[in-house]
C-alpha cells in the first residue's frame, strides 16, 4: 500500500511539474485567439511536526466564459496523505500495543508518548462541476454536482443556489441548498461503539467486535446570505449557515484508554495464548448518529488607496456542545504594477463536544457516547502566513504563499485522575503550509 | 441560538435598509468594486485548500461556504 501511495506521489509530482513548467510557453499562442478558460492551478504541501500527517496536493480550477454572465466551473483536486495520526488513546508510561485498524497486526507506541497509528495513508480524488448563470433581470442561479473517493470513503453531492440583486447591486440576497451523501467502508468493518479492542487475527479470520463493512452518512447545508456594498471602497457579506447530518458520524480509527479509576493508570489485559494483541483495554470511539450545526460569518473588504484588507469573523455552534470562534485578517499590498505581498492571520478557538473524554474510567457504567478525537476537545489553534504574488505581461499571475499552524489543546483537568493529573498530555502539533499557484487563460 | 437570531435579523436590517440609507453607490462609481482583488471569491483556491485542511483537523467547518466536506479525513 505504501509502495503504491509512493508511485500515485511521484505521479501527482510528474503531472504537476509538467502543468505548471508547460504552462508558461503555452500562453502566447493562447493571447493571440480569445481566451476561452480561465484555469488556476496549484500544488500544495502540507506537513505536521513529529512525522505525523503529511499531505501532498493537487488543484485544478477550471472556468469557461460563455458570456452574458453564464459560466461553467469545473474542478480536479488530488490529495495524496501519509503519516501517523494520533488514536486518541491516553499517553502512558509502559510500552502500549494495539491493534491496526485492520484487526490483523499490531503496532506499539514506546512509553511516555502520545500514541499514533502509522498506518495511516490515503489517496483522494475529488471533481466538481457546476454552472452558473442569470434567468431574470436581477436573478442569477447556480447548480453544481461534487464527488470524491478515496480508499474507504466516497462522496457524492448536488448543490443549488439562487441570487437577487437590489438597489442598483448594492445589496445581493443568496440562498443556496446542498446535499451530500457519503459512504464510509472502514479498514477492518466498523468497530461496534465503545466494545473493546480486541486480539489481532490471521488474514483469513474475521475481526472481533465488528458490525459490517459499510455505513452512509448524509448531509443536508443551507446557506442564507447577504452582500452589500458599503461604499467605493468597502463591502461586508453577512452569512448565516445552518447544517444537518446525520448516518454514521463516528471516526472509526479512533480509540480511548480505559483507566484505573485511583491510579489513573491503563487497565492491564493479556493477550489470549498464541495471540498477539493489545496489553491493555481500549475500547473503539462512538459519537450520535445525529448532528445540527449553525454558524454566522461575516467578512469586511476595505480598500485603501490599492492595499486591500479583509477580515474575517465565524460564529459555529452546535448540538454537540463544540462553539468555535475564527478571526481571520488579509492584507494585500502591492508592489510596483505586478507584485503583491499578503500577511495572512488567523485565530481559531473551540470547546470540548459533550462526550469529549481524555479516557474511561474503568467500573463506571459506559456513557453512550464518548471521543477522545482531540478535534472535538477544546482547544485554540493559530495560523500565520504570507503570500507572494507575481502578474506576468501576459496577465498570468504566478503565487506562493507560506502558512504555519498551530494547534494547542487545553486538557480537560476535572476529568484527570491519579497520574493522569502529572503526565496528561494532549496531540498538540504544528504545521506548515506551502502552496505554489499559477493562473493563467487557456 | 438567540444570538444567532439577533445578528441574522441584524443583518437583514442592514440589508434591507440599504436603500434608504446613504449605504452603495453608483453604476459609475465601482471602479475599486470591481477590481479582482475586491471580489469575494479573489482567493477562491486557497479558500478552498485552506477550508479542506481545516475541516479535517478542527471541530467545525463551513460557514464561507459549503467548502472543506466529502472526506472521510473528520
Amino acid at each position: 500500500m505504501a509502495e503504491k501511495d509512493k508511485r500515485i506521489s511521484a505521479g501527482i509530482a510528474a503531472a504537476t511539474c509538467g502543468l505548471l513548467g508547460a504552462a508558461a510557453p503555452s500562453m502566447a499562442p493562447a493571447q493571440e485567439s480569445a481566451p476561452t478558460w480561465d484555469i488556476d492551478s496549484a500544488v500544495l504541501y502540507y506537513g505536521e511536526s513529529d512525522e505525523r500527517v503529511q499531505d501532498a496536493s493537487l488543484a485544478i480550477d477550471a472556468r469557461r466564459d460563455f458570456g452574458d454572465d453564464r459560466s461553467l466551473d469545473l474542478a480536479l483536486h488530488l490529495d495524496t496523505l501519509t503519516g501517523a495520526s494520533p488514536s486518541g488513546a491516553a499517553l502512558a508510561d509502559v510500552p502500549q500495543t494495539f491493534t491496526s485498524p485492520s484487526g490483523r497486526a499490531t503496532y506499539t507506541t514506546p512509553a511516555g508518548e502520545v500514541p499514533l497509528d502509522d498506518t495511516f495513508h490515503d489517496t483522494r480524488v475529488a471533481v466538481d462541476a457546476g454552472w452558473s448563470q442569470p434567468f431574470a433581470r436581477l436573478y442569477k442561479f447556480n447548480v453544481g454536482l461534487s464527488g470524491s473517493t478515496e480508499f474507504d470513503y466516497q462522496h457524492f453531492g448536488v448543490n443549488l443556489g439562487l441570487s437577487r440583486d437590489f438597489d442598483r447591486r448594492n445589496t445581493t440576497l443568496s440562498a443556496a441548498v446542498a446535499y451530500a451523501q457519503d459512504t464510509i467502508k472502514p479498514v477492518g468493518g466498523l468497530p461496534i461503539p465503545l466494545a473493546t479492542m480486541p486480539d489481532a487475527v490471521d488474514e483469513d479470520e474475521q475481526a472481533p467486535n465488528r458490525m459490517g463493512s459499510s455505513d452512509s452518512k448524509n448531509v443536508l447545508d443551507i446557506l442564507l446570505g447577504v452582500t452589500q456594498v458599503l461604499g467605493r471602497h468597502s463591502l461586508l457579506r453577512v452569512n448565516y449557515s445552518y447544517s444537518d447530518s446525520s448516518g454514521y458520524l463516528t471516526d472509526p480509527y479512533k480509540l480511548l484508554s480505559v483507566v484505573d479509576p485511583v491510579t489513573g493508570e491503563l487497565v492491564a489485559r493479556t493477550p489470549t495464548p498464541g495471540s498477539d494483541g493489545p496489553r491493555g483495554i481500549y475500547r473503539f470511539e462512538g459519537r450520535p448518529d445525529s448532528r445540527r450545526r449553525q454558524g454566522l460569518y461575516a467578512e469586511f473588504r476595505q480598500d485603501f488607496s490599492g492595499k486591500v484588507l479583509q477580515l474575517g469573523y465565524r460564529y459555529s455552534t452546535d448540538d454537540w456542545e463544540v462553539d468555535s470562534h475564527t478571526l481571520e485578517a488579509r492584507l494585500r499590498l502591492p508592489i510596483g504594477s505586478s507584485n503583491y505581498l499578503e500577511p495572512h492571520l488567523r485565530y481559531y478557538q473551540q470547546t470540548a463536544a459533550s462526550f469529549y473524554r481524555y479516557s474511561l474510567v474503568d467500573g463506571d457504567p459506559l456513557p453512550q457516547f464518548a471521543t477522545a478525537d482531540a478535534r472535538l476537545g477544546e482547544f485554540d489553534a493559530t495560523t500565520i502566513g504570507l503570500k507572494f504574488g507575481h502578474k506576468t505581461v501576459d496577465g498570468n499571475e504566478w503565487s506562493a504563499r507560506l502558512e504555519m499552524y498551530r494547534q494547542s489543546g487545553v486538557l480537560p483537568t476535572a476529568q484527570l485522575i491519579g497520574s493522569q493529573l502529572d503526565n496528561a498530555r494532549l496531540p498538540d502539533f504544528d504545521a506548515v503550509i506551502l502552496q505554489v499557484g499559477y493562473r493563467f487563460k487557456y | 441560538m438567540k444570538k444567532i437570531f439577533s445578528a441574522i435579523a441584524g443583518a437583514i436590517v442592514l440589508g434591507t435598509s440599504a436603500g434608504c440609507t446613504h449605504l452603495g453607490v453608483q453604476p459609475w462609481e465601482r471602479e475599486v468594486l470591481a477590481r479582482e482583488d475586491m471580489q469575494p471569491d479573489s482567493n477562491a483556491l486557497d479558500t478552498a485548500f485552506d477550508d479542506h485542511i481545516y475541516f479535517s483537523k478542527e471541530g467545525t467547518s463551513g460557514g464561507r461556504g459549503f467548502g472543506g466536506g466529502g472526506c472521510g479525513c473528520n
